[in-house]
């Protein structure tokens, strides 16, 4: 069986465009951006020594799952949650959801996800995808980050569910349990965008915000101590470049996403502010395309003594600076609401 | 960025970049991944390097698989152990062969069970012969040769089946 009127479509990131694909189903018309920008989506944090991760790394959004969080809690939208200890209570739950035509979104590690090229898959247990049949011994999925609806083998997506390690899903699915009649976009268009100031600007903790876009252009030239060979330095240079454009960021760390997300809130808060704002985002998210475009191309030169990574720095650097610049003209403008 | 200079033909992996218009306004836009599109070959390149220097260590008994298979799939030991279920400094041991060599079924199926291979595969390595030398199947692009090597799970979970077929078929 499959949900016949589920409308599969793609999108930049994965929890945004599960939540959006969900909403749109129930019947809320949203645009991805949208839901991206009032859950406070964007984000920086650079994790110089972590024990989950074999490599220094950063992130460019939110903690996994916030979304889903505060779109509940500024729109108003109500969602069913289930947590598992048991595997066969995870699928007997997903089974009974789906035999009651309910399309369901499921965290699990992106690894054991067979439709995925092999280049793609990596152990991360953050991925959400919106399951919407089955088939024999076959789930229908639907994925954000593919063009088409694929099929997953049961016992795939069970090892998907409940793989362990940090972020463990624990067979963590949720779907929609209600919408509000009425919904103040106004108001949640504004408390999204303050977050997003505030964390950008004021977390007191060095390695988050502006502040962690400072400390990665300051570590990354130290990057080389960190590695194997050269051509393990290479992989992790190039892997900045992955984790600003293809990791389901819509382009330059999300900030092309939230650039589109200030012009449709410019219209609907009536702040053309918000419109100027918005250009200048795109720019900076041009900054950050070149920064990726220029980690990519000396990982495949090989071309990674100081100078350039020198020149790397300078370039994270930069984004740090420009962007600090946004936040404080993007605070002022939303404090006037 | 404005739309027409995001256009990437890679029809292997699309994605949705947010990018601006003709008309001036901001929107999505499905397109190739870039970096796949233009430096695939070289992640490939480097990732056949990585397993050639790693086989050689387990084939010299210097490491052992487990060790073998974490750094391939980029796993931190941290990690692994949460995945495994045990504790740091037993994965440690488990690097060294003559400790990996008491573990038991139960631990191998645990770690197979992480890094997604048959049991099986902590004691074998599968290899294809492509223009005149060896690679490993675990890392070949599905492409690149004529024959595949395609493992699957049985009922049974400590029996898989290993099949060498023509790719594409």
């Amino acid at each position: 069986m499959i949900i016949e009127n589920f409308k599969h479509k793609m999108a930049a990131h994965c929890e945004s465009g599960t939540i959006t694909s969900l909403l749109n189903y129930a019947g809320l018309q949203i645009s991805e951006p949208l839901v991206f920008g009032i859950s406070s989506g964007l984000f920086f944090g650079y994790f110089h020594k972590m024990k989950s991760f074999p490599f220094p790394t950063f992130i460019v959004r939110s903690k996994p799952g916030q979304m889903r969080v505060n779109i509940a809690k500024r729109l108003g939208i109500k969602f069913s949650e289930h947590s598992f200890h048991k595997n066969e209570e995870g699928a007997r739950k997903l089974d009974e959801l789906l035999n009651n035509n309910i399309p369901t979104a499921s965290q699990v590690d992106f690894y054991y996800l067979d439709y995925v090229p092999s280049w793609e898959r990596v152990h991360i247990n953050v991925h959400f995808i919106v399951v919407i049949g089955k088939e024999d011994s076959n789930y229908i999925i639907s994925d954000s980050y593919f063009p088409d609806l694929v099929k997953l083998k049961s016992t795939l997506l069970d090892s998907s569910r409940f793989a362990g390690g940090t972020m463990s899903p624990k067979g963590f699915i949720f779907h929609i349990a209600g919408i509000p009649s009425s919904i103040d976009y106004e108001a949640a268009i504004v408390k999204g965008i303050k977050k997003v100031c505030f964390n950008m600007l004021h977390i007191p903790l060095p390695f988050l915000g502006v502040k962690g876009i400072r400390l990665f252009s300051k570590k990354v030239v130290d990057w080389p101590n960190f590695t194997r060979d050269n051509e393990h330095l290479s992989h992790e240079i190039m892997k900045i470049n992955i984790l600003l454009e293809d990791q389901g960021t819509g382009g330059a760390g999300f900030r092309f996403m939230y650039a589109t997300f200030l012009q449709e809130a410019a219209g609907i808060l009536h702040k053309p502010e918000l419109s100027d704002l918005s250009r200048h985002l795109m720019e900076i998210g041009d900054g950050w395309r070149e920064l990726s475009l220029f980690a990519a191309r000396i990982g495949k030169n090989r071309d990674l003594g100081p100078e350039k990574l020198k020149q790397l720095s300078g370039l994270i650097l930069n984004r740090a600076e420009v962007e600090e610049k946004f936040f404080n003209k993007l605070s002022k403008v939303i404090n006037k609401t | 960025m404005k739309e027409r200079e995001s256009i990437v033909n890679c029809l292997e992996q699309q994605v949705i970049l947010y990018v601006e218009k003709e008309d001036g306004k901001f929107g999505p836009i499905q397109t190739g991944s870039y970096i796949s599109a233009n430096y695939l070959d070289d992640y490939f390149s480097k990732r056949k390097n990585l397993e050639f220097s790693l086989r050689t260590r387990v084939i010299d008994g210097e490491i052992s698989p487990i060790y073998y298979y974490m750094v391939l799939e980029d796993l931190s030991i941290s990690e692994l152990a949460k995945r495994i279920g045990i504790r740091k400094s037993t994965v440690k041991k488990h690097f060294e062969p003559k400790c990996f060599a008491k573990c038991s079924v139960k631990i191998l199926k645990k770690y197979s069970s992480v890094f997604n291979i048959p049991i099986a595969n902590l004691l074998q390595i599968v290899l294809i012969k492509i223009d005149g030398h060896y690679e490993s199947s675990s890392v070949l692009d599905d492409k690149t040769g004529k024959l595949s090597v395609v493992q699957s799970s049985t009922d049974n979970p400590y029996l898989s089946m290993t099949k060498i077929e023509e790719s594409g078929k």
